[in-house]
């Protein structure tokens, strides 16, 4: 019976010694010590999608309308076959390169 | 209503949100901080050091909490680590800034000298049984949680608050009921 008593003194006396301690400020030091809010991935999308437009509407008027865009394809379209071939199969590598390399980018910053 | 720490843990991971991050420091910041000024033994900035440090920490990790454990117990994890850390760096943490520790108390709670005679009984514990009966007698801890906290055998933390526990009871044996 002593023994409980004693038991229940002891963890009451240890309870009270933690006492609160005051922020005094100390949240707002963590916080003003966090890394630069990330931008969200909706938001992101947006604003690159906003840039392509603008960057593509500044170069259209900056070529006289685009009539480059038609030359080009038309001297493109008078390749010989072979040729439009190999650069169709270069530009899938090139993209396939760009995937896996965005891939293994996001992987191993995950992993870290 | 009043967001529990799984929602504002939510918050965060989904938005970045800083101000649900402020919302879990100021939570736990008192437990944390108790916590680290009876262990350090040190100066108080010290412990506020560590704390921020385990605050700071928590942030960059927070996608490991999996929620499987109380996200105080998670933390208490770090800022022993933290303690751990440090201490290793130190060797040794020198005498405890009775000063600053008493200017935190609350004068009208308990009797000064008991208080006083309680924390020299707690410093004279070894470090092990001190962590063990901080965490389980203080701070409201099962011993399977403080078991995580500080990464031992479960059967190793019960002896700790027991061998602990017998020692302040011994060292306080005069301030006890008749």
């Amino acid at each position: 019976m002593d023994e409980n008593l004693q038991e229940d003194w002891l963890d009451a006396r240890l309870r009270d010694e933690a006492v609160y301690v005051d922020d005094g400020g100390f949240t707002a030091n963590v916080v003003r010590k966090l890394p630069a809010r990330r931008m969200r991935h909706s938001l992101r999308a947006v604003i690159l999608l906003k840039r392509t437009v603008v960057a593509s509407i500044i170069a259209y008027l900056l070529s006289g309308g685009g009539w480059f865009i038609a030359e080009e394809v038309t001297r493109f379209a008078l390749l010989p076959l072979p040729v439009i071939w190999l650069c169709a199969a270069g530009a899938t590598v090139l993209v396939m390169v760009g995937g896996l390399a965005a891939v293994i980018f996001k992987t191993g910053a995950r992993l870290r | 209503m009043a967001l529990t720490d799984a929602d504002l843990v939510a918050r965060v991971l989904l938005d970045d949100d800083h101000h649900a991050f402020a919302e879990l420091v100021r939570n736990h910041q008192s437990s944390v901080r108790g916590l680290l000024r009876q262990l350090v033994r040190a100066d108080v900035s010290l412990a506020d050091d560590l704390a921020q440090e385990t605050f700071l920490r928590a942030y960059k990790n927070l996608r490991s909490f999996r929620g499987e454990a109380r996200f105080s117990t998670w933390l208490y994890r770090i800022a022993y680590n933290c303690f751990r850390e440090e201490a290793r760096k130190r060797k040794e943490l020198v005498g405890i800034d009775e000063a600053q520790l008493e200017a935190q108390h609350d004068p009208q709670t308990t009797d000064p000298a008991l208080r006083q005679d309680l924390a020299h009984a707690l410093q004279l514990l070894p470090l092990h049984e001190r962590t063990a009966v901080l965490l389980c007698c203080q701070n409201g801890l099962s011993h399977d949680e403080a078991a995580r906290v500080l990464e031992i055998p479960l059967g190793t933390v019960k002896t700790n608050v027991l061998r602990g526990r017998e020692k302040l009871k011994r060292t306080l044996a005069a301030w006890g009921p008749n």
